[in-house]
């Protein structure tokens, strides 16, 4: 008996390959990457908003993620002040119809960091897709075939920069859809902080980044989401990681009202070590989505996850992670917890940690826990004196204590004011 | 050719000396292959059904067949069952009867391969034993019967105490909850049916044997299982199948209904051959403070889906899951389990035990579900898997949904290989490599095993000893 066909949601915006070549000449580009724009809109034509039935989508609805129109109804660029340039590192703000702001210190120069408007690096079309392909899903075909605010980042073999490269992302009004290219090459040592900002209720965002890091280069990625409210976004994030690369991923998301994500590794060489930290703030009515993938393709791999959620008010959460173990990766250990920490009676938490694992040569565990504040812990600090709200409040910060340590210095101040501010929000009967 | 190939190419071309064993067919009545109205008119006819029944089975294939495939899970062996080409409906040769002296030969044969008679002997308190889709013999001890215990087919507990059949049937399980409870609804026949009446507890577990033994033969069972307040029960199924060449079907329905202070166990023990599907909808209601129980142990078939679920709707109601599979080569079991927190201070526990082997595959699929009110909870789930071969698989897909802040929720999962120190060590005492695999799976589904009744736990581990058979890779 046959499956009959899922019809596909009329609710899809309108892109045309006139409309993409017409971006395509107006940011410049070479032939080559407009023939990468014109297959992932042929990719774009045939592939159907998400499904709900499955389970990556089972908790968001991918309609309200999307724009009415992605071209030409984008607003002006979004006005964003340029961050101080961090001390030995660099700083970009990158936005639609402007060229990407940089501001290199000495030594990233001398290094020579590499950074140009994806739209203008004329090697770009050989490696764009490769890491995140058109075929990936709905939002990465739509991304590929009409990006608009590109950036192409290399930091070359044996460089170590000491400063941490910024990029900031500011979400206009309308829809925004940035690209971001990176590349670490061999031995190479690098920061790179990707930071989502700003927006308001008519900002959508839908943004891809490819992370390539070389034979033993050490990568560390923080991905900060701290959109205005009403902000709709989704975030594809993936590095391909070669033989004995070593990175790590510090996410923290708290801004936005729909928010999903999509984070992963690919562990594509022997040797190769990925780990992932990060926490979800959710408040009010947000509505938080976040996917994490490791993917171990090769042998004497490991990797490990630790993600948390804290959420108030209405704020609701799904958070699913997979850990795929093919079967020549042998020798491979992969971690993965996921805590939950329910602070408000309204608020809901889902999980769905999942393991694949294709053969025996693994050591592989993965735990999942949703709780409220452990009124045990509460009631030890109160019978030192400590009152209740404080507390709490110190609770809560140790839960989230051992990610917030891992944020690089350049953003840990912006991101432990969001946290202060949240709980202290919380404390006093907020619940 | 390496050992493991070698290992995983033989794997089961020797089921048939193993434990298959097939008997002649013999039938009174044959429906033709293939589900539609006529045919579901011929099996309520056939039986005599009321009205009500006759009904539900008609409105039942309509849902069935409107209803599409599940999207999820193994999608290429799901898609190789052809509806069209079951036979629902058979009867066997020869009455209903209560004495074992009045059996059919073949039939007796079967039974003693599998035991039947030397397990009898020991203290079990009635056999339901269910040859193709009519139970043929039948026996409850007297006392059962004096404390007012019902326990007999499904067939014969809706012709003799209808009004409960009708209370209860498909309250838990509803046809429309999925494609092959639809299927199952409007086909059914045999199964058990339980009723044990308030206060009352039944010492000894009740048992009954199914076996599959005609090619093409859908076997849709359903059982009932009534537990009245403060009562308590165990029942147990056990299974074995011959050898078939084409694929067979197994889709039963088993609804538990724990009414207030009530505890039912049930325990499975699947040994399907590796060319039979086995979808089975397992769904229990545990009313305040009763205790429900699901002990699953799955280790043929070619696909198991069987996600034994618990709804804990009354207050401090309490469930549990523990499972095991064994995934030879070729096989996937997927299996897991479903509790549905509905009501406050409930609490619920699921031990899932997998073994995969050669390019076998076995899969948790598990869902833990809070609804809004439900305060006080608490849950904890442990999923374990061992691989053996580097073509084996493990997946493990929780699923936790938490409405309510004030609950507990855990979960953990682990998944290893046999570890080589470990045999290096048993090796090192003078045990054979052999042995000390059998020992450390052994050990592995320890937890499992000793939840079961003596002989099943001894049957249990006699099969994973042929499983294991020639296991040194």
């Amino acid at each position: 008996m046959a499956n009959p066909v899922t019809a596909v949601p009329e609710a899809r915006p309108l892109l045309d390959e006139a409309a993409v070549r017409e971006l395509s000449q107006r940011l410049g580009e070479n032939e080559a990457l407009l023939e990468r724009r014109l297959e992932a809109l042929r990719v774009f034509a045939d592939t159907a908003l998400p499904d709900r039935v499955q389970h990556l989508w089972r908790y968001s609805d991918p309609s309200r993620l999307l724009p009415s129109a992605i071209l030409g109804a984008a607003g002006p660029a979004a006005a964003a002040e340029v961050p101080e340039l961090p001390e030995g590192g660099a700083v970009i703000l990158l936005r639609a119809g402007a060229p990407p702001l940089v501001r290199l210190s000495d030594a990233a120069e001398k290094m020579g960091l590499r950074v140009a408007a994806l739209e203008l690096d004329g090697d770009a079309a050989d490696r764009l897709g490769t890491t995140v392909p058109a075929a990936h899903g709905f939002f990465e075909a739509l991304n590929g075939a009409a990006w608009s605010a590109g950036l192409s980042l290399e930091v070359p073999p044996k460089a170590r920069l000491e400063g941490p490269i910024r990029i900031v992302v500011p979400a206009a009004a309308g829809s925004s859809i940035p690209r971001l290219l990176v590349r670490i090459g061999e031995l190479a040592e690098a920061t790179v902080v990707e930071e989502h900002a700003g927006g308001t209720e008519e900002s959508y965002v839908t943004s891809v980044t490819e992370i390539e890091a070389g034979p033993g280069a050490h990568v560390r990625h923080m991905l900060l989401q701290s959109w205005g409210a009403g902000v709709a976004g989704h975030l594809t994030t993936r590095a391909r990681l070669d033989r004995d690369a070593d990175l790590a991923t510090i996410v923290v998301s708290f801004g936005g009202s729909r928010v999903k994500m999509d984070l992963g590794a690919v562990l594509d060489g022997p040797g190769a070590r990925s780990e992932l930290v990060g926490f979800v703030l959710g408040h009010d009515r947000q509505h938080m989505d976040h996917h994490t993938v490791h993917s171990h393709r090769s042998g004497r791999t490991w990797s490990n996850i630790d993600f948390k959620v804290a959420l108030t008010g209405y704020a609701r959460s799904a958070y699913t992670g997979v850990i795929r173990i093919d079967e020549e990766a042998g020798a491979t250990e992969a971690y993965q917890e996921n805590r939950n920490l329910l602070l408000s009676e309204t608020c809901r938490a889902d999980t769905i940690p999942e393991l694949e694992i294709l053969t025996d040569d693994v050591q592989c565990t993965h735990g999942a826990t949703v709780a409220p504040l452990d009124e045990e812990m509460v009631f030890y600090l109160e019978s030192r004196g400590i009152p209740r709200e404080q507390a709490e409040r110190l609770i809560v910060r140790g839960f989230l204590e051992k990610t917030l340590s891992r944020v690089p210095e350049a953003v840990r101040p912006q991101v432990v004011e969001v946290v202060e501010e949240r709980l202290s929000h919380f404390l006093g009967g907020h619940r | 050719m390496r050992a493991t190939d070698r290992e995983i190419e033989s794997l089961n071309q020797d089921y048939l000396e193993k434990y298959g064993f097939h008997d002649a067919e013999e039938y009174l009545l044959k429906a033709p292959r293939g589900l539609n109205h006529e045919v579901v008119e011929m099996i309520s006819r056939y039986k005599n059904e009321p009205e009500w029944m006759r009904e539900f089975r008609h409105r039942s294939l309509d849902i069935f067949l409107s209803k599409p495939m599940p999207k999820w899970g193994d999608q290429e062996a799901l898609g190789e069952i052809d509806f069209d080409n079951i036979y629902y409906y058979l009867k066997p040769k020869g009455q209903q009867t209560k004495d074992w002296n009045e059996v059919p030969e073949k039939i007796k044969q079967t039974f003693d391969r599998l035991g039947i008679p030397e397990a009898e002997r020991k203290f079990l308190a009635g056999v339901t034993a269910q040859y193709e889709s009519e139970v043929v013999y039948h026996s409850i001890r007297g006392d059962l019967e004096k404390m007012g215990v019902i326990f007999c087919d499904m067939d014969t507990g809706l012709r003799e105490h209808e009004e409960i059949v009708k209370k209860y049937f498909g309250t838990v399980i509803p046809p429309a909850d999925n494609k092959f409870s639809a299927l199952n609804s409007a086909t059914w026949s045999g199964g058990s049916f339980i009723y044990v009446p308030p206060n009352t507890k039944v010492d000894i577990p009740l048992q009954a044997y199914f076996r599959i033994n005609a090619e093409n033969m859908g076997q849709f069972e359903r059982t009932l299982i009534i537990a009245d307040e403060g009562a308590s029960v165990h029942y147990i199924e056990g299974c074995t199948a011959p050898v078939y060449s084409t694929d067979s079907l197994h889709a039963a329905v088993v609804e538990l209904i724990a009414l207030k202070g009530a505890h039912i166990r049930y325990s499975t023990i699947q040994n399907w051959s590796t060319n039979v599907f086995n979808l089975v909808t397992k769904r229990a209601k545990a009313y305040e403070d009763a205790v429900v129980e699901w002990v699953d142990g799955n280790l043929g078939s070619k696909l198991t889906m069987k996600y034994p679920a618990i709804l804990l709707v009354g207050e401090r109601a309490h469930g549990e899951v523990l499972s095991v599979a064994f995934a030879g080569s070729g096989q996937h079991q997927d299996a897991g389990a479903k509790m549905i927190h509905a009501a406050p201070n409930t609490t619920s526990r699921i031990i899932s035990k997998s073994i995969s082997k050669g390019t076998g595959r076995s899969s948790y699929r598990g869902l833990v579900k809070m609804t809004k009110g439900a305060v006080n909870c608490k849950t904890h789930v442990e999923c374990d898997a061992l691989l053996i071969g580097e073509r084996s698989r493990s997946d493990t897909y929780p699923t936790m949904e938490i409405a309510e802040d004030d609950v507990s929720v855990e979960h953990e999962a682990r998944v290893s290989k046999l570890a080589d120190e470990q045999i290096f060590y048993l090796q090192s005492r003078g045990i054979s490599e052999d042995q000390a695999r059998l020992m450390i799976v052994n050990g592995f589904i320890e937890p499992f095993v000793r939840e079961l009744p003596m002989e099943y736990a001894v049957e249990l581990n006699r099969l994973i000893e042929l499983e294991m058979e020639g296991s040194v890779g």
